[in-house]
């Protein structure tokens, strides 16, 4: 009886634990984004005072609109949305032919190769940007969409072949062995049978990788130098150095930008969140 | 299956000539399919592509740190100078302190955020109401794009409007509102915190995985056993997490090193270089001295260094285990 007791007794006290564990955790996780979110719908009468207003006296919408009408800000965007859709494309369209292969073939090299992908992540970002910058610069790419989604491949490309292998190696082998019996061809049963049931990894993949297209800041500070192909994230941080943007646009810039990540990673999290780990377990 | 196929095989429709040659094509892929260098044929694309975007740039920058290359010097060519930069490097005192910088960084960096994100993972691993959405909410930060990370960060901070100088004044830690970054005692410990907050959710993320990967049929056998939790937590938890939690280190210790990011959003080194790290001193050479030859050779040690990171960590994580 009294194991038992002290028993439930820590079960309780690990209970109580865990909740104020999660609590703070979550409060540290989303206070800034909250307090982001306020400022964005104060006017600057509220940000800038001697006292801090912690709720705005009256919400506006200026901070979007001026932000959004007055700058450049739509044309980043639109340029983002463009590389991150390249970026995706090359990658799926890539990575979802070499993942089928590595998952299901057993050829010389391929461990040689998983192990390359996992290596490529160690090669220092500068390192690859001067000849990339180099190289672009002859092909006529740099500035352009195409330059930077191809940059943006070399470290997704990698990243999609590894979650997308880890989907391919959830589905049964048998599934595929059957319509090879019933007179598919290999390429038949890849069309027919495995990319459909891959389909919610590949969702998952193409949202991880449009994801860290829409967010890369390096490569794209370095290969774009004009309007035409500049990226948001590389406008924003310009456009604080250079015009001292307020703080009331900024959060707002801010909110417009993360609203897609948050949305995309809301729809395919569960998914996601597999795909991420099933690699990392196996690892 | 074999009816499909039939129709896609021989048409029933006269095809025009576009049509049979589309199919001829696949006829041909058909057939490539069947033979024994199918799994090559599909690699082909990839291998293409990352020959040309990592293997070859990465290859020509390595050969780039033994020559001079300087955007701004035409003039002087691209002659080859052997190891001069290597040389030169190891008498440039900005170079010693970013390296004792990016040690400080990767080492107090990575340990926080190890430590958070097990404490979180370890509670996300237990089964309480409404736990899907807390998994969410938690992840949220690692998502957000370097930029925005910082400027929020740093919008909090503020010397003079900053909603955390406020609380602590008010809480009484603090008697004065503090200018966090541009302190050189403070700014390194302050872009730490902002790290941490953006990336012990890929702590979280794995280890919660790998958490979940341990069968439950153990811990019971040890309760049955009368373990208790750190007994559980220390002969069961651990080991078994072991793999999972090297390869975590290692990739985040890769991360950390390699990218300059917030650094560049939040002090650019500054001040007075209490925040120059490597990655971020490679980045300047490159992109405002364009001194390319120079940062190429930055470049290259960081890569040796994370390689022999890399290669001891693994060694001696895989000894202990035993």
């Amino acid at each position: 009886m009294g194991i038992f007791r002290s028993h439930r007794r820590t079960e309780q006290l690990m209970d109580a634990l865990t909740y104020f564990v999660l609590g703070a955790i979550v409060l540290f996780a989303i206070l800034p984004l909250v307090w982001v979110f306020i400022t964005s719908f104060k006017p600057e009468s509220d940000i800038v005072t001697a006292t801090l207003q912690y709720l705005p006296q009256h919400i506006t919408f200026d901070n979007y609109l001026t932000l959004w009408r007055r700058s450049s800000f739509p044309t980043l965007i639109k340029n983002s949305a463009i590389v991150a859709t390249m970026t995706v494309v090359i990658c799926i369209l890539l990575g979802t032919l070499a993942a089928y292969a590595i998952s299901h073939y057993r050829f010389r090299g391929r461990d040689r190769l998983m192990l390359f992908f996992l290596v490529s992540r160690m090669f220092p970002v500068v390192l690859l940007l001067i000849p990339l910058f180099v190289m672009m610069k002859n092909l006529g790419l740099l500035d352009s969409h195409l330059g930077l989604a191809l940059a943006y491949s070399s470290f997704l490309l990698p990243l999609c072949i590894w979650m997308l292998k880890g989907f391919f190696d959830a589905i049964p082998n048998d599934l595929e062995e059957a319509a090879r019996i019933d007179g598919c061809t290999r390429i038949g049963a890849l069309f027919r049978i495995v990319l459909p049931l891959a389909r919610p990894g590949l969702v998952a993949t193409a949202v991880f990788v449009a994801i860290g297209a829409w967010n890369e800041f390096l490569l794209a500070l370095m290969l774009t130098t004009s309007q035409g192909s500049r990226t948001w994230p590389v406008g924003l941080q310009l456009m604080v150095g250079e015009f001292q943007l307020p703080w009331g646009q900024l959060s707002a810039g801010g909110m417009i930008s993360i609203l897609p990540v948050i949305l995309f990673f809301g729809l395919v999290q569960r998914a996601l969140v597999r795909g991420l780990t099933s690699g990392a377990v196996k690892g | 299956m074999s009816s499909r196929r039939q129709t896609i095989d021989r048409p029933v429709v006269a095809p025009n000539w576009g049509r049979s040659s589309f199919y001829a094509l696949i006829d041909r892929l058909a057939l490539i399919s069947e033979g024994r260098y199918w799994a090559y044929f599909l690699l082909i694309p990839s291998m293409i592509l990352l020959l040309a975007i990592i293997v070859y740039p990465i290859g020509s920058g390595i050969l780039l740190s033994f020559r001079t290359m300087r955007l701004t010097r035409p003039d002087l060519g691209t002659p080859f100078i052997g190891l001069q930069h290597y040389a030169d490097l190891m008498r440039d005192p900005v170079f010693r302190l970013a390296a004792r910088n990016t040690v400080i960084w990767v080492v107090l960096g990575a340990s926080s955020q190890f430590v958070v994100g097990l404490i979180t993972a370890l509670a996300l691993n237990r089964k309480v109401r409404g736990i899907w959405l807390i998994r969410i909410l938690v992840l949220v930060p690692w998502f957000l794009p370097s930029v925005v990370a910082g400027h929020i960060w740093a919008l909090m901070l503020d010397p003079r409007l900053g909603v955390i100088n406020d609380l602590l004044v008010k809480v009484g830690i603090l008697d004065q509102y503090r200018s966090w970054f541009s302190n050189p005692v403070t700014s390194l410990p302050t872009v730490l915190t902002v790290d941490l907050w953006r990336s012990f959710p890929y702590f979280s993320l794995f280890l919660l995985a790998g958490l979940q990967a341990i069968p439950e049929e153990l811990y019971e056998a040890a309760s049955v056993d009368g373990a208790g939790y750190w007994q559980r937590f220390r002969q069961i938890t651990m080991p078994l997490l072991a793999p999972v939690i090297v390869a975590t280190v290692v990739l985040r210790v890769i991360g950390l090193v390699n990218s300059p990011d917030l650094l560049i959003v939040l002090t650019n080194g500054g001040p007075g270089n209490s925040t120059q790290v490597l990655s971020l001193f490679a980045f300047q050479t490159a992109y405002t001295a364009f001194n390319f030859g120079y940062a190429a050779a930055i470049s290259v040690v960081i890569l040796l260094l994370l390689m022999a990171f890399t290669v001891v960590y693994v060694r001696v994580s895989g000894a202990a285990k035993g």
